[in-house]
Formats: C-alpha cells, sequence, structure tokens
C-alpha cells in the first residue's frame, strides 16, 4: 500500500473521532493546494486513502484537522492542527494519526 | 522578578500552614490524622507559581531524551489571512526561550504560531535522516483566548513524531 491515510483517536474518551473535518494539501505549492477534503468516519479514519495509491508521489503535504469545531471548547488550545510532512520515498505508505483532546496533540509516522 | 518567584512560596507556605491549622482545629479528633498534609500550591489557576500571565514554550528532544538546546523556533501571530513573523527565538540549555513568547502588555488573546525548524535542528546533531527528512519545518499553532491565565506550551519532538500540550 502506498500514499497516506490518517487516524483520529479522542484522548478524552479513548474512542475513534468520527465527523472531524480533515483537509490535505500540496504545501510545495504557494498558495498550497487542496488535494482533498473529508470527513472520519465511525472508526475515526476516512473511507479512502486521503492521498490515493494511485496519486502517491514525493513531496510536501500538509494534514489540517478541524478539531476546534469539533471540541468546541472555548479554552482549547488549537482550532485547526496542521501536520506537515514530506514523503521521501513514493513506494512506502504514510500513516500519520492524530491523537487529541482539546488541550493535547500528538502525531507521529504510523504503520 | 526572581527575588519574588524566591520569597512568594514562602509567603504561601506560611499563609497555608495557618489553614491547614485551621481545618486540623475543625475536625472531630482521630480525623486529624488522616487529613492529608495541605498541597503545596495555594494560588488558583490565574496565578501559578506566582509568575503573571504569560506564553511560554518547553522544547523537547525525545530522540536524544534532552533538552533541545538550539532548537530554532519562528514565533508569528495571525494577522488577517497570514501569520507575521514577531521573533525568532532559540531554545537555551534548559530547552526554553530565554524569556516568554508573550508577557505584560504583549500577552494579547490572539492566533499564534511556532515553527520548529527541526530540519535544521537534527541536521546539526547529524542524525542520519530520509533526504528530505518526514519533519522539516512543524508549524504548532496555538491561540490564546484568557490572557489572566498563563500559558504553558511543553512541546516533545523527535524526527518522527511530536506531541504538544497545555501545560503548566
Amino acid at each position: 500500500m502506498t500514499g497516506i491515510t490518517t487516524h483520529v483517536l479522542d484522548i478524552t474518551t479513548g474512542r475513534p473521532l468520527s465527523g472531524l473535518q480533515i483537509e490535505l494539501y500540496d504545501v510545495a505549492t504557494d498558495p498550497p493546494a487542496l488535494l482533498n477534503k473529508t470527513r472520519t468516519n465511525p472508526d475515526g479514519r476516512t473511507d479512502t486513502p486521503i492521498l490515493p495509491a494511485a496519486s502517491a508521489r514525493t513531496g510536501q503535504f500538509e494534514l489540517r484537522f478541524h478539531v476546534g469545531e469539533h471540541f468546541k471548547a472555548p479554552d482549547g488550545l488549537s482550532d485547526v492542527v496542521p501536520v506537515r510532512f514530506a514523503i521521501f520515498d513514493a513506494t512506502q505508505h504514510y500513516h500519520v494519526p492524530m491523537l487529541c483532546s482539546p488541550w493535547f496533540f500528538s502525531t507521529y509516522r504510523g504503520s | 522578578m526572581a527575588n519574588d518567584d524566591l520569597l512568594q512560596p514562602a509567603r504561601r507556605h506560611f499563609a497555608l500552614s495557618g489553614l491547614a491549622l485551621g481545618a486540623v482545629a475543625l475536625l472531630p479528633a482521630g480525623a486529624a490524622a488522616q487529613a492529608p498534609a495541605a498541597p503545596a500550591q495555594a494560588s488558583g489557576p490565574i496565578v501559578l507559581h506566582g509568575v503573571s500571565p504569560r506564553l511560554t514554550v518547553h522544547a523537547l528532544d525525545t530522540f536524544h531524551g534532552a533538552a533541545a538546546t538550539g532548537l530554532r523556533i519562528d514565533f508569528s501571530r495571525l494577522e488577517g489571512a497570514s501569520y507575521k513573523l514577531i521573533r525568532t527565538v532559540t531554545a537555551n540549555a534548559n530547552g526554553r526561550s530565554d524569556e516568554p513568547l508573550l508577557i505584560g502588555e504583549s500577552y494579547q488573546a490572539g492566533d499564534y504560531e511556532l515553527l520548529l525548524h527541526v530540519d535544521e535542528y537534527f541536521s546539526r546533531k547529524e542524525a542520519k535522516l530520509p533526504t528530505p527528512p518526514f519533519l522539516s519545518k512543524v508549524p504548532v499553532r496555538i491561540k490564546v483566548v484568557n490572557i489572566a491565565e498563563r500559558i504553558h506550551l511543553p512541546i516533545q519532538f523527535g524526527p518522527w513524531s511530536y506531541t504538544y500540550s497545555r501545560g503548566s
């Protein structure tokens, strides 16, 4: 498998976070170019890879997680959390999860 | 400033001791033995550890298990549609900026960005990473809503992951 996938988990409930708006941008261009815009399903994933295998290529990408409108916490730390990363080998799969609460955000290259 | 930090905990402790004694006096005999020790801090969430409201950052390198000394951070504020650079700071020996990012008059509600030069940091550490690395310039975007409350922002990062949260 190649391309980009994600998985969003709410660490305050220990459950997948569903219905969260996520966008994928190509940030090698100025301004960044929107490649995909979708919402997480009940499993906290997107129904199809946010960057499908057919579109896999090297480059600089940015996922944006619209957490503010989901949590609606008046004192939440972030509204939109960008995760900017490179695909340096298009033959590899890039799984980039987001673990979050209104005041905590964690991301990593997963598998 | 440093003197205040040193003096105030002592004052608080003195005040707390009085409170704790008063509380013990109200408890029935026997209950006093189980009464937990008073916590070391008397201040509420508005002013923590005797310091005024401010935005502070602490960057830790989880790859080397050390403070991210030398990490360059571009600190910007959202103005209109774009982030405008306020200043660039370099994490000191303790992984912090020498001065708070915002304090006093400069601590205003708004949207801010800390752009971490993670690529430059690990390159200088001679970490063996792909080219380009998975993480290059990491944007951490936060908002300040209530300027009566301090925000401490701990950031833990490695070449393949990062975490940030509201600290104290």
